[in-house]
C-alpha cells in the first residue's frame, strides 16, 4: 500500500471524502493525487473561514493587525495550498490516466510535503505577525523587521515557507508532469483514456508546466540567494543585487503573473478534455482542435510579457512603451479567451450537452473565468490602470480568477471522482453547489470590482474611512453563499456511495472514458 | 463623454459589463437550450459555423483595437506631453513617502494649473493616490524604493476642494492610516 493511501486512511473526515480504493489496481495514479486534493480542501476550509472573518473583523472593529493577519493568511491559503494543490492533484491524476504512467516514488511525496509544510510554516509566520499580503510586497518583509512589526526569525520562517512552496510550484510539480509526458514506460493497466500531445487537453498541460519552470527560475535564483543570506550562510552584501526592490519585484511578478496564466492554460486544457465526454450526440470531439490549440498558443505567447501591466503606475520608471506593451499583450490574451469561448459554445451548440453536474460546474467556472478576464483586460489598459491599480478591483480580479479556476477544477474533479475513489456523488447536491457557488462567486466578484470602481482600496483595514463598508457587507453576504455551497459540496463528498451500491453506475461518466 | 469613460473607475466598470453581459446572455442561452432544452445535434451546416467564427473573431479584434486606440488620449503620458506642448509653466510638487506618512513640498494648489507630481519612497512600496472630494480616484502612482528617478505624472485639477491622498500599496500594519490632503483653490486665491 502506498504511503499516500495510508496517510489518507488516517485523515478523519477527509478519508471518507477522498479515500482511495487500495484494491482497484489504480492506486498508483490515484493515491498521491487524492491526498493532494484532500489537503487542498483542508486549506480551502482555512481560507474560507478567514475570508468570512475579514468583513466581520472590520464590522466589529477587532483591530487592523488582526485584519492584515487574516488577509495575508487568507490569500496565501487560497492561492497556493488550495488552488494550486487542487490543480496539481487533479492534473496529475488526469495525466496518469491519459499516458498510463504511475505517480509514485519520491517526487510526488516531495510535491506534497513541500507545498503543505511550506504553507504551514508560512501560516505560523503569519500568526506571529508576518502580515505581508499574498504578494509579499518586497521589501516590506525586511522593512517590517526594521520598524518592529515582526521579528527577524519570523521573517526567516516566512521566507522558508515561501521557498518550499515555490520549489513545489516551479520545479517539483512541473518536472513530475513532464516526466510522465515524455519519459518512462507506458503501462496499459493504468490507461483510462489514452491521449497524445495532439489533443488540446494534453497540450495545455505541457505548455503550462514549461511556463512554470521557465518563468519561475529567475525568482527561484533571487529568492534562494536572499534566503541563504538570511540564514547567514553567505554575507548579505554578496546578495545586494538580489535584495534590490526593483530586482525582486520584477522577478516576482514575471513569475506570479505567468503562474496565473499557466494555471489558466492547465484548466482550459482540462475543460477541452472533459467537455467532449458530455456531448449529447456522443461524438466526443471539440468543434475545432485547430481553434482550441490556437487559443492555447495565443494565451501562451501574449501572457509572457503582459506582466508589465503590474507596473504601469510606476511611470516613468516603467517606460511608457513597456506599459503600453503590457496593455496590448494583456488584451491579446483576450483574443485567446475569445477563441476558447467560441470553441466551447460551438461545441455545445453543434453536439448538444448532457446536463451532468460535473460539466455544468466546470462551465459555470468558465463563466466566472470570463468575468475575471474582462476585469483583467480593463485594468490592464494604461488609462484605466491609473484609476484602478491598488483598489479593490485588483482584489476582485485575483479572487475571481482563483475561484473560477478552482470551480472548473471542482467540475473536472466531479468527473474523475468515481475513478479516483470508487464512489459516486449525488447529482442533486452537485447542482445545489453549482447554483450557490456560482451566485456567490459572481456576486462577490462584481461587488469587489464595483468597490474598486468606487475607489475602495485593497488590503485596507478601514473600509469605513471612505464609506466603503457597504461593499464589505455585500462581500460577506456573497462569501456566505459560497460557503454554503462548499458545505453542500463537502456533504456530497462525505455521503458519496460506492459504485457497486448505486444502480446504473456503469453508465457513470468515468465509464465513458 | 470619453473622458468620464476612460478617467473614472465606473467607466472601467461599464467596459467590463459591456464585455460580460452579452457573453453571459449568449452563454446561458446556448448551455441551457442545448442541455435542458433540445439537446439534439445542430442541423446548421459547417459553413455557417465557420462564418460565425470569422465574424466573432473580427468583432473581438475590432472592439479591442478601438477601445485601446481611443484610450491613448487619456494616458498620463499623453496628458504630460500636452501640458508640456502648451508652453504653460508646470508647477512642481515633490513628495516622499515613508511608513506611514507623506512629506509633500506644496499642498495648496490652484485650479487649472498643470501640476507635475514627482515622488519617491524612502523605505518600502507605497502608493500616492489622489481622491477627488466626491470620492473618485483621480490617479494613483506606485512608489518603489531604491529607484534613481521619481515616479511622476502631470495632472490639472478642475475643481476646488480638499482632496485626500491615500496609499494604495499595502505597506504594513498602519497602511490604512497613511494619508494626507491637498487643498485645491480657485485660480488667484
Amino acid at each position: 500500500m502506498l504511503a499516500a493511501t495510508k496517510i489518507l486512511q488516517r485523515l478523519p473526515f477527509f478519508n471518507r471524502m477522498f479515500g482511495v480504493d487500495a484494491e482497484d489496481g489504480l492506486q498508483e495514479i490515484n493515491s498521491w493525487p487524492a491526498l493532494m486534493i484532500a489537503s487542498s480542501f483542508i486549506w480551502l476550509a482555512v481560507a474560507g473561514l478567514l475570508g468570512v472573518a475579514m468583513p466581520l473583523i472590520q464590522r466589529f472593529d477587532l483591530g487592523s493587525e488582526l485584519f492584515y493577519m487574516a488577509l495575508t493568511a487568507h490569500g496565501a491559503a487560497l492561492a497556493f495550498p488550495f488552488s494550486f494543490q487542487l490543480m496539481a492533484g487533479i492534473s496529475l491524476h488526469r495525466a496518469g490516466g491519459c499516458v498510463g504512467k504511475p505517480i509514485t516514488g519520491v517526487l510526488p511525496a516531495l510535491i506534497f510535503i513541500c507545498m503543505n509544510l511550506g504553507a504551514a510554516l508560512l501560516t505560523v509566520a503569519i500568526l506571529l505577525g508576518f502580515s505581508v499580503s499574498l504578494v509579499v510586497m518586497y521589501p516590506l518583509p525586511v522593512v517590517g523587521v526594521a520598524n518592529g512589526q515582526w521579528s527577524f526569525n519570523t521573517l526567516v520562517l516566512g521566507f522558508t515557507g515561501i521557498a518550499l512552496v515555490l520549489t513545489m510550484m516551479i520545479y517539483l510539480y512541473p518536472v513530475q508532469l513532464l516526466k510522465m509526458m515524455f519519459f518512462g514506460k507506458k503501462r496499459e493497466d493504468l490507461i483510462l483514456s489514452e491521449r497524445t500531445l495532439d489533443d488540446p487537453g494534453m497540450l495545455g498541460m505541457v505548455i503550462a508546466a514549461l511556463v512554470l519552470i521557465v518563468m519561475g527560475t529567475p525568482l527561484m535564483i533571487i529568492a534562494s540567494y536572499v534566503l541563504v543570506a538570511l540564514y547567514g550562510i553567505i554575507p548579505l552584501d554578496v546578495v545586494a543585487w538580489a535584495t534590490k526592490p526593483v530586482v525582486f519585484q520584477f522577478a516576482f511578478f514575471t513569475f506570479a503573473h505567468n503562474l496565473m496564466e499557466a494555471m489558466a492554460l492547465m484548466v482550459i486544457s482540462g475543460i477541452y478534455a472533459t467537455l467532449p465526454l458530455y456531448l449529447a450526440d456522443g461524438t466526443r470531439e471539440l468543434y475545432s482542435k485547430r481553434l482550441a490549440n490556437a487559443a492555447l498558443w495565443i494565451l501562451l505567447i501574449t501572457s509572457f510579457s503582459s506582466f508589465f501591466h503590474h507596473f504601469i503606475t510606476l511611470l516613468p520608471n516603467l517606460p511608457a512603451s513597456l506599459a503600453y506593451h503590457g496593455n496590448i499583450m494583456s488584451w491579446g490574451t483576450g483574443i485567446g479567451a475569445a477563441l476558447s469561448i467560441f470553441t466551447i459554445l460551438a461545441t455545445i451548440w453543434k453536439h448538444g450537452l448532457r446536463k451532468e453536474p460535473g460539466i455544468m460546474i466546470a462551465l459555470m467556472g468558465f463563466v466566472i473565468y470570463v468575468m475575471d478576464g474582462a476585469s483583467a483586460l480593463v485594468t490592464s489598459n494604461v488609462a484605466w490602470s491609473f484609476q484602478l491599480h491598488g483598489t479593490m478591483w485588483q482584489s476582485g480580479h485575483t479572487m475571481t480568477v482563483l475561484i473560477a479556476m478552482s470551480m472548473m477544477w471542482i467540475g473536472v474533479l466531479y468527473h474523475h471522482y468515481p475513478v479516483l475513489t470508487g464512489r459516486t456523488l449525488s447529482a442533486k447536491q452537485g447542482n445545489w453547489f453549482m447554483v450557490l457557488f456560482t451566485a456567490g462567486a459572481l456576486g462577490a466578484g462584481l461587488v469587489m470590482l464595483a468597490g474598486g470602481a468606487a475607489g475602495m482600496p485593497r488590503r485596507f483595514a478601514d473600509w469605513a474611512q471612505g464609506g466603503w463598508a457597504v461593499y464589505g457587507d455585500l462581500i460577506l453576504v456573497t462569501g456566505l453563499l459560497m460557503a454554503v455551497g462548499l458545505i453542500i459540496l463537502a456533504a456530497n463528498f462525505m455521503k458519496s456511495r460506492k459504485l457497486d451500491e448505486v444502480p446504473g453506475s456503469a453508465s457513470a461518466p468515468e465509464a465513458a472514458e | 463623454m470619453l473622458e468620464s469613460f476612460y478617467l473614472t473607475g465606473w467607466g472601467a466598470f461599464g467596459m467590463m459589463l459591456f464585455m460580460l453581459v452579452p457573453f453571459m446572455a449568449v452563454f446561458f442561452y446556448v448551455v441551457i437550450s442545448k442541455s435542458y432544452g433540445d439537446s439534439s445535434p445542430s442541423k446548421a451546416p459547417q459553413s455557417s459555423f465557420v462564418k460565425m467564427e470569422r465574424a466573432w473573431i473580427g468583432l473581438v479584434i475590432v472592439v479591442f483595437v478601438a477601445v485601446n486606440i481611443a484610450s491613448i488620449d487619456f494616458m498620463p503620458t499623453t496628458a504630460t506631453a500636452k501640458a508640456m506642448a502648451s508652453g504653460e509653466k508646470l508647477t512642481e510638487v515633490s513628495f516622499t513617502a515613508e511608513s506611514w506618512s507623506y512629506d509633500i513640498t506644496e499642498t495648496k494648489i490652484e485650479v487649472g494649473k498643470p501640476i507635475r507630481f514627482s515622488g519617491k519612497s524612502l523605505d518600502t512600496m507605497h502608493g500616492f493616490a489622489v481622491y477627488h472630494p466626491d470620492g473618485k480616484v483621480l490617479f494613483t502612482m506606485m512608489l518603489m524604493p531604491g529607484l534613481e528617478g521619481p515616479t511622476s505624472l502631470v495632472h490639472t485639477f478642475k475643481d476646488a476642494g480638499t482632496y485626500t491622498v491615500r496609499c494604495l500599496e499595502y505597506c504594513g500594519n498602519s497602511h490604512h492610516e497613511m494619508r494626507d490632503e491637498l487643498v485645491v483653490v480657485a485660480a488667484g486665491s
